[in-house]
């Protein structure tokens, strides 16, 4: 078990005034046997009232609306939790089974599935290890080649990607192999943005594996939100109406 | 057959040219997108009514109740506990892999556990007097307001008619749907959501609208805040909505959880609609029941949930993605109708007898290719309905879609839509595929 400090602050900045602006944060991690909360803040920055719901995937949901003129969104979250990966997390929902908007493959994919699918044998854990092996042999990581809205066929075209590309194909690969799996989005001792990883059904609980880092997770690793792919998962979502044409946007995320 | 008085009919049907005329005044018609362009056309009314007996529309009643009521329970099932599937009477791959079938929604109850507050569900009578279920629609069934308007236009050319036949007044469709809307009303006022005047059923929304009582809104004018969907009112203030018919697909709803770039859509609507503080008419993930694919397994679930037998048939129907039909589905290919389980709408069905043998065995390596896309049912026999055409009585293919009605009840709209093909070799009479419309009297004794 591991005691984790979590710091986590977005800063989204528009070059002109917008309203009636809607958003849905997926921030607050989800509580579950292998993480606990002792505490945690959330602060949004122009003051709103919000409403706290936790979706079909288990993740905690805090919307809001803001109504009048604003040229920013800040939110911060803080807090303390206990990481226990000793412990088993058992929400199964069957669709972690079947390939997402994401995970989809394209001729390629499959053709590379059937090509390395003869050594993947044994244990789901085994058969999980070996894809995340052959995908790192094949993949390379290198930032500013795919963005948030490439599927897992485009990065595996591109053979580059970041942490979420990464877990995209791997995705992709184990539904092919039958095996379950769903995309995590979380912060983690490696990384000083936020990351991405990969749970996995073994039959009875979920296994996590770090597939841009070719490694299995531990209590070093924080579940923000979860999901079929990317888009359950997306940390915040939203929807303003004015005449910006341009949104920044500054994440910074510490652990300690 | 049914007997009809019909000398003072006869007024009414001497009357078409009028009533068609009124109707496309009133603004009746049927909006389509061909190769990316808007027509509207005129939804054509032919004033020879489709007559149901008293004792046959019973039995329809009953058997749609059950059917209703099984599919309401199949969709909390599959939100929830997914027993049908465990207990291997569905496959689970027709369930995940159908486009209707929306994970977001796992886990949400809606108020009294409706999900199809209005279906549509399309019927056929054989030429034995059998009706057999086509299909179940349970997203958002239109046409409830052709016959509607065109009963009180009939009502003003040919009044006699009425007095001297039993006609079950369908005028009643306005309280049955305020009373759905009401039971499924988390506190606030009604709503009808249109995506506006290019959809294809804007006339409808806006008639039904009137009828209930219900604001008509678009998008624009809704927003939510701290979970509950409000109205912007002209005054700068807000109302609330309690319950929201909205007429718009469910990956449009809410770009939040659905389709981001969705412009007619209510952030955050599925965070009220979670929270309980707006019932949402139909429910959304409700495809996952109507999907073609699903259609084969409602007698089973009828008795999977009711332990009853149906009480109406399906048309005989096999899906390719058993050995066993694919193999019957392969021998008598030229005899069948394909349908894409993807498709709506008449789009994407094929009868068998229509293709060439190039194109039949193309067709063969596409089903092969892709059993769970596709269904095959038998050409069912149907009962011609005679139409005008030019004056004369000409004899067509006619469906009718009944609206079932589920609240505090479930209860089946005495009336109902009747589309025929106006091309006298076509089965589908689909309104999309240029057919027409009669009204549906349903006699009470």
């Amino acid at each position: 078990m591991k005691r984790i400090n979590f710091y986590y602050s977005t800063k989204l900045t528009f070059d002109d005034y917008v309203h009636n602006h809607s958003f849905a944060l997926r921030v607050i991690p989800p509580e579950n046997p292998t993480q606990k909360l002792l505490s945690c803040s959330l602060n949004i920055d122009p003051y709103v009232s919000t409403q706290q719901t936790s979706d079909a995937f288990g993740n905690n949901v805090t919307a809001g609306y803001i109504k009048g003129d604003h040229r920013f969104l800040d939110f911060e979250i803080k807090g303390i939790a206990n990481v226990d990966n000793t412990q088993y997390r058992t929400d199964f929902m069957p669709c972690y089974l079947y390939q997402s908007q994401y995970t989809a493959p394209d001729d390629d994919l499959k053709a590379f599935y059937s090509e390395i699918r003869g050594g993947c044998t044994g244990t789901v854990t085994e058969r999980a290890a070996y894809l995340c092996d052959v995908l790192s042999d094949k993949i390379e990581y290198g930032k500013g080649f795919t963005d948030t809205s490439t599927t897992a066929a485009q990065a595996f075209a591109l053979r580059k990607g970041v942490c979420q590309d990464f877990s995209h194909i791997l995705i992709s690969l184990l539904r092919m192999d039958g095996i379950a799996a769903r995309y995590i989005a979380g912060l983690a001792f490696c990384d000083g943005e936020t990351h991405s990883w990969v749970e996995y059904w073994t039959g009875d609980h979920w296994e996590g594996i770090d597939p841009a880092n070719n490694c299995s997770i531990n209590d070093d690793y924080l579940v923000i939100s979860q999901g079929r792919d990317f888009r359950d998962c997306a940390v915040d979502r939203g929807v303003m109406f004015g005449k910006y044409t341009n949104q920044m946007q500054l994440v910074r995320s510490v652990l300690s | 057959m049914v007997q009809l008085k019909q000398g003072q009919f006869m007024q009414a049907v001497g009357n078409a040219n009028e009533i068609n005329e009124l109707l496309r005044r009133y603004g009746v018609k049927f909006g389509i997108y061909k190769n990316g362009v808007f027509n509207e056309q005129f939804f054509p009314f032919d004033p020879i009514p489709r007559v149901i007996s008293a004792e046959d529309f019973a039995s329809i009643e009953k058997g749609l109740v059950q059917r209703v009521n099984a599919l309401n329970e199949f969709l909390f099932d599959i939100y929830h506990e997914k027993n049908i599937v465990r207990d291997n009477i569905v496959p689970e791959d027709f369930i995940y892999i159908s486009k209707g079938y929306l994970a977001e929604c796992e886990g949400i109850t809606p108020k009294n556990k409706i999900y199809s507050h209005i279906s549509g569900i399309d019927l056929v009578q054989a030429k034995d007097g059998e009706w057999y279920i086509l299909e179940d629609n349970l997203r958002i069934p239109s046409g409830a307001s052709y016959p509607l308007i065109a009963r009180e236009l009939t009502r003003i050319a040919a009044p006699q008619a009425f007095e001297e036949n039993n006609v079950v007044d369908n005028r009643g469709y306005a309280e049955l749907l305020k009373e759905t809307m009401e039971n499924a009303n988390c506190g606030g006022v009604r709503a009808i959501l249109t995506p506006g005047r290019y959809n294809a059923a804007y006339f409808e929304h806006s008639y039904l609208a009137e009828l209930t009582g219900s604001v008509l809104v678009q998008n624009d004018e809704l927003f939510v805040e701290d979970n509950v969907l409000y109205h912007r009112t002209y005054s700068g203030g807000k109302t609330r909505i309690g319950v929201l018919y909205r007429r718009i697909a469910d990956e449009y709803l809410d770009p939040l959880t659905f389709l981001p770039g969705s412009l007619i859509g209510i952030p955050n609507l599925m965070e009220a609609y979670r929270s309980g503080n707006v019932g949402i008419i139909n429910a959304p993930g409700n495809g996952v029941a109507d999907d073609k694919g699903i259609y084969y397994f409602v007698p089973k679930m009828i008795k999977y949930y009711l332990g009853e037998e149906p009480i109406l048939k399906n048309a005989p129907t096999y899906l390719p993605f058993y050995d066993e039909d694919m193999k019957y589905v392969m021998d008598n290919l030229e005899s069948l109708v394909i349908k894409d389980v993807a498709e709506a709408g008449g789009y994407g069905v094929v009868f068998g007898s229509d293709l060439t043998k190039e194109k039949l065995e193309e067709f063969r390596k596409t089903i092969i290719a892709e059993p769970r896309r596709f269904i095959a049912q038998e050409v069912i026999d149907f009962l011609d309905l005679p139409i005008l055409d030019n004056g004369e009585k000409v004899m067509r293919k006619a469906d009718l879609r009944a609206f079932v009605l589920s609240g505090e009840q479930t209860k089946v709209w005495a009336s109902g839509l009747t589309r025929f093909s106006r091309n006298p070799d076509s089965f589908v009479v689909n309104s999309s595929q240029g057919g027409g419309f009669k009204d549906t009297w349903v006699l009470s004794r």
